[in-house]
């Protein structure tokens, strides 16, 4: 609980207009979310060793994780600055898969079931497919796309599209059978 | 314990022209032969071509000219996955008007799985959305082509040779195997004599009787010897010094699955049509029965003929393991299954002595001596209430419990081998097998007597496991 208190310093959860967070996901600490973000139910978003910033028009789907806790679950006995996660825009992270990196840009593709470590820095364009466990300690280039049992990689020549027609459709229909939690006005800026 | 149904536990030795053992439900029973087949003591003949992903049937002779592929799909050749036509719609001009711009359906092709897209190598967007695409054209083609008649032609008239000779020796009244091996040898040149056949002035197929043509009206083909060059390509001169682009460079799989281009680099790879499967039947060398021929339909899975082993063989299974001990005897549950509607009698015997067919067990084993009775396979009997239990008055010693067609019973293992190696233990099981393919012959009685039984040794082989530690 002591911990708990010290992480409050912004708490609890900034969700922006437009944005569409189903009541039955799982979000807990210090997150704020974009607008045009749809957070699909069983979603979880847990901020333990630091805020997450997320992005506008990202798309979260279910059982997705995504988590800034710290290496290995090892709490630190001291206090360690907490850092920030940040997603950027246009992102689409599938159902199932287990984001812990520190850096997402735009547009990049999450497949069902992968697995993110927290050293990849992920650019934009990038695609981690179905099943690929990342936990290099690298920076993903632009436009990479990592497939296969083996996690092969090729560059593609252009970046995935923004799925703006399945955020539209989903904004309409997921309130009809959700219920949403509530926009909180972001009262100081996230860092 | 599910390790203990692994297929591979229970083998059952083929007397073929090898000895191959292989677990009962990879064999094959050829109920004329009464013998056990495995996949290497049968010919295999293809049945039909088809596409994997479009499911569409294609004949042997469309097949052979379109090398095998299918016209409309397309694989990957990045991932060798399926390629799916994607359409976008981009602005272009009218024909009418050029001013204005109306939205027109474009198509490219895409991979679901790796996310390759036809413009990454530069094709262009297609209008239509099947038919547009189209290979590259290997700049070979001409000589290979030009090649492959000549020696076609080569092996016409090496077997028209062979043909003469061997009609002088087999009568005419054995078609069938002369003309198997005749098959074999001229496809040897590729694409066969089918399509040659088709040629005015050559002459008939050698099949039915011989028409010895000597003089045909086909031109001869002469073709130029390959010429060696002195003089090779000089390799670039930043060949050493140029820092590799990695995701530029194409692997050994891409690259030899286009074996005409062969292409070093990632933005040549185009894409290929899909190859076509086939079924295949498969005939008894020895009766030239058909053990196995599947429906001509691509998306029927059955078959018109299926005479596998298991439909015919009681099948042995380990049922649980004690821990085996050097030296020492444990008791062993094995079931027997009967896949046969009538009442099958099994004995089983241990190998004898210097048997040659026992060279990998490393125990012993004692195996029951009284002759084991399975009850025929009744598919209505778990619904039929007032069917009274057969009473087999089995011997608790012997058989641990019994269920419709199916008993378990006990065999006791003595491992003989300290090693490290698995526990295999070896015994023959003979049973008596009715031939209902037979011919009925009416009897003299009158009344309608049941096949004769013939009884069928089978040798058996199981692999227990490691010794416990």
């Amino acid at each position: 609980m002591a911990k708990k208190t010290k992480q409050r310093n912004h708490t609890g959860v900034k969700i922006a207009t437009g944005a569409v967070v189903c009541v039955e996901s799982e979000i807990r600490g210090d997150v704020t979310i974009g607008a045009r973000t749809v957070v699909h139910p069983k979603a979880r978003i847990i901020a333990e060793a630091g805020p997450i910033v997320i992005g506008e028009g990202n798309l979260i789907e279910e059982q997705a994780l995504i988590i800034n806790s710290y290496p290995e679950n090892i709490i630190p006995d001291s206090e360690v600055e907490p850092k920030t996660m940040t997603i950027g825009i246009n992102n689409v992270f599938e159902v199932g898969c287990v984001s812990q990196a520190l850096k997402i840009g735009d547009n990049n593709v999450i497949e069902s079931k992968a697995d993110v470590g927290r050293n990849v820095i992920l650019t934009s364009g990038c695609i981690i497919g179905a099943f690929c466990q990342v936990n290099t300690c690298e920076v993903i280039p632009e436009n990479t796309v990592i497939y296969g049992s083996g996690c092969m990689r090729r560059v593609q020549t252009e970046r995935p599209q923004p799925q703006t027609l399945q955020l539209d459709f989903l904004m309409k229909i997921l309130p009809n059978y959700h219920h949403l939690k509530k926009t909180v006005k972001a009262g100081h800026a996230a860092s | 314990m599910a390790s203990l149904l692994q297929p591979d536990r229970v083998v059952y030795l083929v007397r073929g022209e090898k000895k191959i053992r292989a677990p009962l439900s990879q064999l094959y029973f050829c109920r004329y032969c009464s013998e056990l087949r495995s996949l290497e003591c049968v010919s295999h003949e293809v049945d039909s071509h088809y596409c994997p992903s479009c499911l569409e049937n294609m004949p042997s002779a469309e097949a052979k000219l379109k090398k095998n592929r299918c016209a409309n799909c397309f694989d990957c050749p990045c991932c060798m996955h399926t390629l799916s036509t994607r359409a976008t719609n981009i602005p272009a001009p009218l024909p009418d008007d050029p001013t204005k711009t109306a939205m027109k359906k474009a198509y490219y092709l895409a991979c679901g799985f790796c996310r390759w897209t036809s413009r990454d190598v530069g094709m262009a967007d297609k209008s239509v959305a099947s038919g547009g695409w189209q290979e590259p054209e290997n700049p070979h083609t001409q000589r290979i082509n030009k090649l492959i008649e000549y020696y076609q032609q080569l092996a016409h008239r090496e077997k028209q040779e062979r043909d003469r000779k061997k009609m002088a020796r087999r009568r005419q009244c054995m078609p069938l195997a002369f003309s198997q091996h005749t098959i074999h040898v001229v496809e040897k040149y590729g694409l066969g004599t089918r399509l040659q056949r088709q040629r005015p002035g050559a002459p008939l197929s050698s099949l039915a009787g011989l028409s010895l043509k000597e003089g045909e009206d086909q031109k001869e083909i002469t073709i130029e010897p390959a010429q060696a060059l002195d003089e090779v390509e000089p390799l670039p001169e930043d060949c050493y010094t140029r820092p590799i682009n990695l995701p530029e460079v194409t692997t050994l799989r891409q690259r030899l699955l286009q074996p005409d281009f062969q292409p070093a680099g990632a933005s040549q790879l185009h894409p290929r049509h899909k190859h076509l499967l086939m079924k295949r039947s498969l005939r008894c060398r020895k009766c030239e029965h058909n053990l196995s021929k599947p429906e001509f339909n691509p998306t029927s899975i059955k078959f018109k003929i299926q005479l596998v082993a298991v439909s015919y063989i009681p099948e042995v299974r380990i049922m649980s393991i004690p821990n085996l001990r050097n030296g020492k005897e444990s008791q062993v549950l094995l079931t027997l299954t009967n896949p046969v509607e009538n009442i099958t009698r099994v004995s089983l015997t241990s190998c004898e002595e210097n048997d040659p067919d026992e060279i990998n067990s490393t125990a012993k084993v004692l195996v029951p001596s009284k002759e084991l009775l399975l009850a025929g396979k009744d598919a209505a009997a778990e619904y039929d209430e007032l069917a009274e239990p057969q009473d087999f008055q089995d011997d608790p010693d012997v058989v641990a419990f019994r269920k419709s067609n199916k008993i378990g019973f006990f065999i006791k293992v003595i491992p003989q081998k300290e090693e490290d190696t698995d526990v295999t233990v070896s015994f023959k099981i003979r049973h008596d097998f009715r031939n209902l393919a037979g011919p009925i012959r009416p009897s003299e009685e009158g009344a309608d007597t049941a096949a004769e039984a013939i009884w069928l040794t089978h040798h058996v082989e199981l692999r227990l496991g490691p010794l416990a530690s």
